[in-house]
């Protein structure tokens, strides 16, 4: 970065640099980036996780836009997916990088939360980057959620159409809803169709769009340091150059995620099951993925005490209300201090975890 | 023959083995390549008269001394208790084949444990000079085992025309030499030494790692870079090294490189196109790190860094040497003795007179009962009151004798589940076809021939239809 100021000889490269930084202000950036500093601390390894999540994301986007290239959505659904896995040289390769890094996106996702969350960094200023990745979070979901229909497989299509059921139970709007999303009463190559449309275009602008203000606004406000670090005297703490101190960490971080990923995709390359058949009987034990098994526990803990539309609708409502909570936790916890708001925040925190672990587990163990 | 008492669930046998052997070989080319890296580094920080550099060597030993020696030697051992278990017939092969072998390799690890030993404890006792000779002496003696131990690992994969001209003669020992520098035997030896060089590099970072950047900025900055040039080596040379690998290699070996290249279907076998994939890509990313962060930003890089590359290394050589074992296929000692331990030109004599009659751990009683009923004219049998069963302790016995080298029941590469959904009949049809082993039958590339009597192979099929489809006997 300092060889920017410093531009040397009269060189091709400097006079088309210079060229460009007329037009771009790159230097501008450059000076801007070349100040931005990151804490040290003994839990700065937590930055870590926005940018391992984001890599995850990138490649989504490349592998998906691979898979657009023999994937056919309609009736040929599962018929394009079977080709890409056992036919295509290395389609296997790039339908398991997509299929793993969705799941290690949501993962690398949920670390990067708690640990923002427990380092508080939702406080003033940055009450906008904690709604942002709020949204984020749901909107993976949504890519999750749509994307696992597409192959249109045994448990792709009971998997959706339990969520859609789901769905439906909800008081007024619910029918509509997932008439709207499946294209009908059943689970149709219709709704392949619409939710192709959602996982391909309508997300991916979405996030997109949110992604840009969540990454302005890091780069705006910088990396929050956790309470235990703004309890030291100013000239106690420690912070590093982003560029390229710290940067280089994070790059190294994204490329040990990447080969992360390669490794479970060549051990555990996904396979496909039999074709949708509305007919057959769901096959047995059949469950949501792993992120969608704490909720699906809680509508089946409520549905045995509470049975029939009410019991679905409270449930829905609860989880509702504590999406809700999560979500405004940076009003609650909002004097900035440590102190009474502060121990809620973390026991709201601690008390999540618990609640997502405990249910997660107990819906493997009742399979 | 294997013996059938060493049934592992789950992992399989070749796991148990595969776990400590890939723990085992990052650790032993550690010891090859780490005592290279203290000779040149010694003599360097001496010829600069560099005081400070010198305390940092005396640590890397230590450190290099624990780890070598104590699970070096460990995993080394449990690797022979694992084998001899799994593969008492390939290990006793190897054994009496290698005699010259294995007693030079263990000359050659008793001066290296030797040397490492007074190296550490002659820190700063005996002269510059002396200290440098015993450093020598180790790296030259540990260089000297991993070439022995590479003639016996490449003979596994392809012990060569020679060699297999003479195998079960008895003349073995007149092919020494040719069975020992086999056709892989130069490029391997070329790319496990730049393993070792490339993990001397990394080791040494756990120690560079530590040198406070703060304190001394200078001393931190130049002994993770000269490090990181360790790996250097590597990168230029480990695609040529691998390419003539590859080259060298059988031709019914590569073929098996191609299996998976546009499937990963079930029963077909696909995992050395998998594993090429990620060798590919981890190695990029290897040197993509390494040339960012160690030798661009050497003061960033602290302890947690260097274990976190170290593991990414390890996931490297535990891949590689996965590949190595599923080479083999369906041998365990390439073209002589096949992955369950029956040896190839044994085949025809197992299916005239029987698998199970041929082993020294069925009873005599079953011998005989067996034998009856397999030479049994079908005139004898209609007469008999009630009609003969093909036993399912027969067919367990099959199943661990023949199967159970690279399957399990319900694990890994479990044989429930490739079988999962067929009848009796359909199950009949696949192992028949494992029987006959006809030459366009595509089970040839990874799996042995099924041999045994008629009643043998009934039998198996009775037991593998009773695991799958769960019938009470
Ligand atoms: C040298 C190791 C080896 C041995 C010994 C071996 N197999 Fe296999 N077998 C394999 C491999 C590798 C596959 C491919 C499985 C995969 O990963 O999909 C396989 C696949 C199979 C399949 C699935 C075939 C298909 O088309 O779906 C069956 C059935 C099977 N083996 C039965 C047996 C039986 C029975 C024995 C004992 C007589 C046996 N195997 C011994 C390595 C072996
Ligand atoms: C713009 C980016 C994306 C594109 C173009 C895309 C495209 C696709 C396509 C074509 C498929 C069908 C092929 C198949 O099933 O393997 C698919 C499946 C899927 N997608 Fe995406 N996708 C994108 C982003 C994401 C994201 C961000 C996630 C979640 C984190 C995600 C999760 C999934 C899942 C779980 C499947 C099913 C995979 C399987 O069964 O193997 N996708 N995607």
């Amino acid at each position: 970065m300092a060889k920017s100021k410093s531009l040397g000889p009269d060189t091709m490269g400097t006079r088309f640099y210079k060229w460009l930084d007329e037009r771009l202000a790159l230097s501008t950036m450059a000076g801007f980036l070349s100040k931005k500093t990151v804490p040290q601390h003994k839990h700065s390894h937590w930055y870590y996780w926005g940018g391992i999540t984001l890599t995850f994301l990138i490649v989504q986007f490349i592998t998906g836009i691979l898979l657009l290239i023999y994937y056919k959505p309609g009736p040929d659904a599962f018929e394009s997916v079977r080709f890409i896995t056992y036919e295509l040289e290395f389609g296997w390769f790039i339908r398991g990088l997509h299929h793993w890094s969705a799941n290690l996106m949501l993962l690398a996702l949920f670390i990067h939360m708690f640990s923002v969350f427990f380092m508080r960094a939702y406080r003033r200023p940055r009450e906008f980057g904690w709604w942002t990745g709020v949204l984020l979070l749901l909107i993976t979901l949504g890519f999750a959620f749509s994307g696992y229909l597409l192959p249109f497989d045994e448990l792709s299509y009971f998997a959706t159409k339990i969520g859609l059921d789901v769905a439906e139970s909800l008081p007024l709007i619910g029918p509509a809803l997932a008439a709207i999303a499946r294209g009908g009463t059943d689970v149709t190559y219709l709704t392949i169709q619409r939710f192709f449309t959602l996982h391909i275009i309508v997300l991916p602008l979405i996030i997109l769009g949110i992604l840009t203000i969540h990454l302005v606004l890091i780069l705006k406000h910088g990396n929050a340091s956790p309470p235990s670090e703004e309890a030291k005297p100013k000239n106690k703490r420690k912070e590093i150059k982003f560029f390229w101190d710290f940067f280089v960490k994070d790059i190294t971080m994204w490329l040990l995620a990447l080969n992360f990923l390669i490794l479970v995709t060549i051990l555990f390359p996904p396979q496909l099951g039999s074709p949708a058949d509305p007919l057959a009987p769901a096959p047995e034990g059949i469950h949501p993925e792993w992120y969608f098994m704490s909720q699906y526990q809680f509508l089946k803990i409520f549905g045995n005490i509470l049975p029939g539309a009410i019991g679905e609708f409270i449930s829905i409502g609860l989880m509702a209300c504590a999406l809700l909570l999560w979500a405004i936790v940076p009003l609650i916890d909002n004097t900035g201090k440590a102190g009474k708001r502060a121990k809620a925040a973390t026991y709201i925190g601690l008390l999540s975890i618990v609640i997502l672990v405990v249910l997660t587990a107990w819906a493997y163990l009742a399979i | 023959m294997n013996y059938p008492v060493w049934v592992v669930p789950v992992i399989g046998s070749g796991w148990v083995i595969g776990i400590i052997a890939i723990i085992h070989i990052l650790i032993s080319h550690f010891a090859v390549g780490g005592g290279i890296y203290l000779a040149f580094a010694e003599r360097k920080a001496r010829k600069e008269n560099r005081k400070d550099w010198l305390e940092i060597i005396q640590k890397h030993s230590r450190f290099f001394l624990y780890l070598t020696i104590v699970a070096g030697a460990m995993t080394g051992v449990a690797i022979w208790f694992s084998i001899a278990l799994s593969s008492p017939e390939a290990t006793s092969a190897l054994i009496h084949n290698f005699v010259l072998g294995w007693a030079s390799e263990w000359t050659f690890f008793i001066i290296e444990i030797t040397a490492i030993i007074v190296y550490y404890y002659t820190w700063n006792r005996v002269s510059a000079k002396k200290h440098e000779a015993v450093g020598w002496i180790y790296a030259i003696s540990a260089w000297m085992s991993l070439f022995i131990i590479n003639g016996i690992l490449t003979f596994m994969l392809d012990p060569g025309k020679g060699w297999l001209s003479v195998a079960g003669t008895g003349a073995e020992p007149s092919k020494f030499w040719e069975a020992f520098f086999n056709p892989t035997y130069f490029p391997s030896l070329l790319m496990r030494t730049l393993v070792c060089i490339t993990l001397a590099g990394l080791f040494a970072m756990v120690t560079a790692s530590r040198i406070n950047e703060e304190k001394e900025p200078k001393l931190k900055e130049q002994i993770v870079k000269w490090s990181a040039k360790w790996l250097m080596p590597a990168f230029a040379l480990i695609p040529v090294a691998a390419l003539w690998y590859y080259l060298m290699l059988p031709q019914a070996n590569k073929d098996l490189f191609k299996l998976g290249v546009s499937t990963i279907g079930q029963g077909i076998f696909t995992q050395l196109t998998r594993n090429a994939v990620f060798l590919i890509f981890a190695s990029i990313i290897l040197f993509f790190i390494a040339y960012v962060f160690l030798w661009r930003h050497p003061k960033s890089v602290k302890l947690s860094h260097a274990l976190l590359i170290i593991l990414l290394a390890f996931s490297i050589i535990g891949v590689t040497e996965h590949m190595r074992e599923m080479m083999r296929k369906p041998y365990v000692i390439g073209n002589y003795m096949y992955s369950n331990g029956i040896r190839k030109f044994d085949a025809e004599k197992f299916n005239s007179e029987g698998y199970l009659r041929n082993t020294i751990w069925t009873t005599e009683e079953s011998k005989t009962t067996w034998h009856i009923q397999d030479t049994m004219t079908s005139e004898e049998s209609d007469n008999l009151s009630s009609p003969i069963q093909p036993d399912l302790y027969r067919g367990e016995l099959m199943f661990r004798g023949q199967c159970i080298a690279c399957h399990t029941t319900n694990g890994y590469r479990s044989i429930s589940k490739l079988l999962k959904g067929r009848d009796e009949a359909s199950i009949r049809s696949i192992i028949d076809m494992l029987h006959e082993y006809k030459e366009d039958s595509p089970y040839r590339k990874f799996m042995p021939p099924l041999v045994g009597t008629k009643g043998e192979v009934d039998a198996l099929i009775k037991y593998l239809d009773s695991l799958i489809n769960k019938i009470d006997q």
